[in-house]
């Protein structure tokens, strides 16, 4: 199969994924009305339906790692911080008990969840098998939901301020880092099962492996430079976006008050 | 403690009024003036002698196949050139105006620390002897500051060289570190009470996110240098090829260190030209918001992106493309900054005088080391350009044309602060024009040169088309900056001595360095004025028009920590940089199974064991807490000594593990897999016992009382230490013992 017909034919509308956005996107508007923050909402769900059901997730389910990663990026970090951007301002994100609110425990699953898919057993576990996999991509968006909590609830007084939000997630963005140098650089697969003879149900192997040249190896490293470089990025406009709203916190008329 | 202090004045000890007076009073004292001054006199002894070194360099390359330095000398000169300026000048330098001036900038009354600023202070003086006492046991090092593996192992530099070259790095390292730990705490603990985060000072807010910079990147070099220290004498491998080890891996160590520490120096200088630039404007700094957000994504990106460093070792043409890319995002906020300065002087009543016009040069040279440092991030045209004297111009151009410049100009806009003396400005502008057209008759004909294929870190060159002269042109250009430098010493101790009295604010700057008197009082301030925006002296000089308020009310604008735990944060942050690069030397020297010793031979039950007396310890620390917390002062010491009894049942463990290893004649140097388990688990080991010697110092506090009486923050911080390496036995547990186990 030539890469235009992959493009055209890699498509999956038929998956439970189509069927749950469209419940969820049926569910906000009967909840909350087609307010001004639908079209975040909205955004998230297209993100989600590209990552899931497009072509990416054809070449994610055993042909490539760094399509895998893609998808693992978009779920993790893309998704969850368009769905809360997505909720209306008034709705108070608190949790019970009140620990697991705590920056720490946002943190945790941020960052565990990437390194803990990336365990070579698991890794391999989810793409082999459907339930695993269906049970990755929840708890990719749920744990993502509960990162992103900390810096973008809806509330104001639920957030971060702004130079611990920074400091949360330039650490987070180390510590993901740390991982794509690892599985960059690392002779070892990290999950030998794109590395194998994959089942092939579209016949794209050789398009992959001569036409685009991409070995096992070459889609291992742009699998870990996507975790290492890219990711982090998405990290740096945080960042970038706290620094913004430091700095445009209302000005307080300082008479009197030091 | 009040018996403490008759005891003490009795044995002969100056009390602090007399001290001020006592001759010795630079050597022992603990002001942050002091301590600064001292930095900057350190680093400008050191400019001379890296000047000098310099200068040997030029004279060596002055004419095609010179036979004036042999290449063994020349390696040495070179290497010590670089080192010399890089961590003796550019960084004892800018941490000693950090030192000077945040404190006075965020009316403070000292650093956080005055004792551990001092120490810091003497680890530079003591690293540079160091280094030098190389030239008196065989030789200087002669493997480049950058010391790439396998040349600086022993096989090829078995002189002891590369040994003290490691060693000053690693005092100097420390001392680095220390000095961070303590800008940090100082500034988030010790500012004045409506001195809130986002009215900082830029020069200030940029030393406090630089610090960071350095608590991450420092210990990162520390670790190459520990790593390679155990490999020259204890004949392990990390880096030597031969062994299994990867010479690649010294490089990646070393650039994730040498990208940030390029930025550690700028970021300062960064500060200088934002405080600078707008007072000789007369106009506030055009965009503070976006001068100080994009110092945060320049930090942010310096840690990324170090791989651009080595296009030219083949790490592939995937590797190479994303590097290429995020290198060549840090134009942005550079960028930004520029920016930024030049629509500060646009329509501003510009003075020209000395530093302005230092600041200005600084700008104008950064702006082309920048378009150049574009040009090398593009890999293609790296590979071309990158081992030439394109590069060395590149650098120094960042160096000298924007760190030096800036240094100067920093020099010559807070010396009256310093010494209550104007600089002569008539000597000043001599010392510009001179640097100036010296510093660009030096290497902006080297762009050329490196264009015309002359390599770099060769001690001579064929007598090719246009090589001669170009070099002699530079080396002109060297000497009539040697002569800048030389007519600046001059002016520096001519004005001390005879300089016109400077007054309170000769500039008519605005931060608060400038509402005290010239130089200081010991105690900085003995009122501050009201602070309501970002120029507080211009608040105070013109009421009827003052600046836009700049909110209190901000979740993090009143934040002041506790200073302790603030400082004990800081140093875990920099501990986990030093323990992740071991980790991951370990991980990739154990990638792949190499013959000899392995993981089989370590005896995970054994081990695991003594592991739950470490994780034990942990919670007996926290129980003591709660008890001190609660008041029982008797269950918290027990708590305490159980926690230290725990911890040296770990310590003997490990002993026991070791002694069985080398019983059955394993050692450091028996293969990687020894040479990476050795280094992880001692180093850990090390951080143990320096846990149980502050427990203990805690624990005999407690004894006599001195925890008790009054809240005392140590055990908190100490604890916090203590939880830290417990923790990270648990991420090198898994490492070590249980991740052979998963695959």
């Amino acid at each position: 199969m030539t890469t235009g017909h992959f493009v055209v034919s890699g498509w999956a509308w038929n998956g439970a994924s189509t069927t749950i956005c469209a419940v969820a996107a049926a569910l906000y508007v009967a909840v909350f009305g087609v307010g001004p923050r639908f079209g975040y909402f909205a955004a998230a769900l297209a993100v989600a339906v590209l990552t899931l059901v497009s072509p990416i997730n054809a070449l994610a389910d055993g042909y490539l790692f760094s399509a895998h990663m893609l998808q693992h990026i978009l779920l993790l970090l893309v998704v969850p911080a368009l769905l809360i951007l997505g909720l209306p301002r008034s709705l108070s994100l608190e949790v019970r008990p009140r620990v697991l609110g705590h920056p720490l425990v946002g943190w945790i699953a941020g960052v565990g969840s990437m390194w803990f898919w990336h365990v070579p057993v698991l890794c391999n576990a989810a793409v082999a098998s459907r339930p695993v996999h269906a049970l990755q991509t929840v708890s990719l968006v749920v744990l993502g939901i509960v990162f992103w909590r900390q810096i973008l609830a809806p509330r104001e007084q639920e957030r971060l301020a702004p130079p611990g939000a920074i400091l949360y997630l330039f650490s987070a963005c180390v510590a993901c880092g740390v991982l794509g140098i690892i599985i960059t650089f690392s002779p070892v697969t990290v999950c030998s099962i794109y590395a194998g003879q994959p089942a092939d149900g579209f016949g794209l192997l050789q398009t992959i492996r001569s036409g685009w040249g991409l070995t096992p190896e070459r889609d291992q490293q742009i699998g870990g430079l996507l975790m290492w470089v890219p990711m982090c990025l998405i990290y740096l406009g945080a960042i970038v976006a706290q620094i913004a709203r430091w700095y445009a916190e209302p000005v307080v008329p300082a008479t009197g008050q030091m | 403690m009040s018996e403490l202090m008759t005891g003490a004045a009795g044995a002969g000890l100056l009390t602090p009024l007399r001290r001020e007076h006592w001759a010795m009073a630079w050597i022992s004292t603990v002001d942050h003036k002091r301590i600064g001054i001292l930095y900057m006199v350190t680093a400008l002894f050191f400019f001379v002698v890296g000047g000098i070194e310099a200068m040997l360099i030029r004279l060596q390359l002055a004419v095609p196949r010179n036979g004036f330095l042999s290449p063994d000398t020349y390696n040495q000169v070179f290497t010590m050139h670089g080192t010399t300026m890089i961590f003796l000048v550019a960084m004892p330098a800018l941490f000693g105006l950090a030192n000077y001036l945040v404190p006075l900038q965020i009316g403070a009354r000292d650093m956080a620390f005055p004792r551990l600023n001092a120490f810091s202070f003497w680890l530079v003086p003591f690293g540079g002897l160091l280094l030098h006492f190389s030239l008196l046991a065989g030789g200087a090092p002669a493997v480049g500051w950058f010391s790439y593996a396998p040349l600086s192992e022993t096989p090829y530099s078995p002189q002891p060289g590369v040994d003290y070259w490691a060693l000053a790095l690693l005092v100097l390292g420390i001392g680095s570190v220390g000095t961070s730990i303590n800008l940090i705490a100082t500034v988030l603990t010790q500012r004045a009470k409506s001195m809130t985060l986002r009215r900082l000072p830029l020069f200030s807010w940029m030393v406090f996110v630089n610090s960071f910079l350095v608590i991450l990147a420092l210990p990162v070099l520390n670790a190459a240098l520990v790593m390679l220290l155990i490999d020259r004498l204890l004949n392990a491998h990390f880096f030597l090829p031969p062994g299994g080890g990867s010479a690649i891996l010294w490089q990646h160590i070393f650039w994730a260190f040498g990208h940030p520490e390029v930025y550690i120096v700028a970021i300062p200088a960064f500060g200088i030209l934002s405080e600078v630039i707008p007072v000789f404007s007369r106009k506030p700094i055009f965009g503070y918001e976006f001068v100080a957000g994009s110092t945060v994504a320049i930090a942010f990106l310096s840690v990324l992106v170090w791989a651009h460093h080595m296009f030219t070792i083949g790490l592939g043409h995937t590797v190479d493309l994303f590097f290429v890319a995020s290198s060549m995002l840090i134009a942005i906020p550079t960028g930004v900054k520029v920016l930024a300065w030049s629509a500060t002087m646009v329509g501003g009543r510009i003075r020209l005088d000395t530093p302005m016009l230092f600041c200005i040069a600084a700008l104008v040279q950064f702006l082309l080391a920048g378009l150049t440092g574009v040009s090398l991030a593009s890999a293609a045209l790296d590979w071309q350009t990158k081992n030439s004297y394109y590069l060395v111009a590149h650098f120094h151009f960042v160096f000298v044309g924007l760190i030096v410049f800036a240094i100067l100009g920093a020099l010559h806009y807070w010396f009256p602060k310093m010494s209550g003396r104007m600089l002569s400005e008539r000597l000043g502008k001599w010392t510009f024009w001179l640097m100036t057209i010296g510093f660009n008759l030096t290497f902006i004909i080297q762009h050329f040169l490196g264009l015309a294929g002359m390599p770099r870190r060769v001690y001579t060159y064929a007598d090719l088309p246009g090589w001669g002269w170009m070099n002699m042109v530079s080396t002109l250009g060297a000497f009539v900056m040697a002569a800048a430098s030389l007519l600046f010493v001059w002016n520096l101790v001519a004005s001390l001595l005879h300089g016109k009295p400077a007054g309170d604010n000769p500039w008519n700057a605005w931060t608060l360095e400038w509402a005290t008197t010239s130089p200081p009082p010991v105690d900085n301030f003995s009122r501050l004025p009201p602070i309501r925006s970002r120029r507080p002296l211009w608040d105070d000089a013109n009421p009827d028009r003052p600046d836009p308020a700049v909110g209190t009310k901000g979740k993090a604008d009143n934040f002041v920590p506790e200073k302790n735990k603030t400082a004990v944060l800081a140093f875990i942050i920099s501990e986990t940089a030093f323990f992740g690069v071991l980790v991951l030397a370990y991980l990739f020297s154990n990638a792949t199974p190499q013959p000899g010793p392995g993981v089989r031979d370590l005896s995970m039950a054994k081990t695991g064991l003594f592991s739950l007396c470490l994780f034990a310890s942990s919670f007996t620390l926290w129980r003591s807490e709660c008890s001190l917390l609660k008041g029982s002062h008797r269950a918290m010491r027990g708590w305490l000594a159980a926690t230290i009894l725990l911890g040296g049942i770990f310590l003997g463990g490990q002993g026991l593990e070791y002694w069985t290893l080398f019983k059955g004649g394993v050692s450091v140097g028996s293969n990687l897999f020894t040479t990476a388990f050795f280094t992880l688990t001692g180093f850990h080991g090390l951080h143990v016992c320096a846990g149980l010697i502050a427990l203990l110092v805690v624990l005999g506090l407690a004894l006599t009382d001195d925890l008790t009486r009054r809240p005392s923050p140590a055990l908190k911080a100490v604890g916090l230490y203590w939880h830290f390496v417990d923790l990270v036995w648990v991420v090198v547990f898994s490492t070590v013992y249980l991740l052979p186990h998963l695959q």
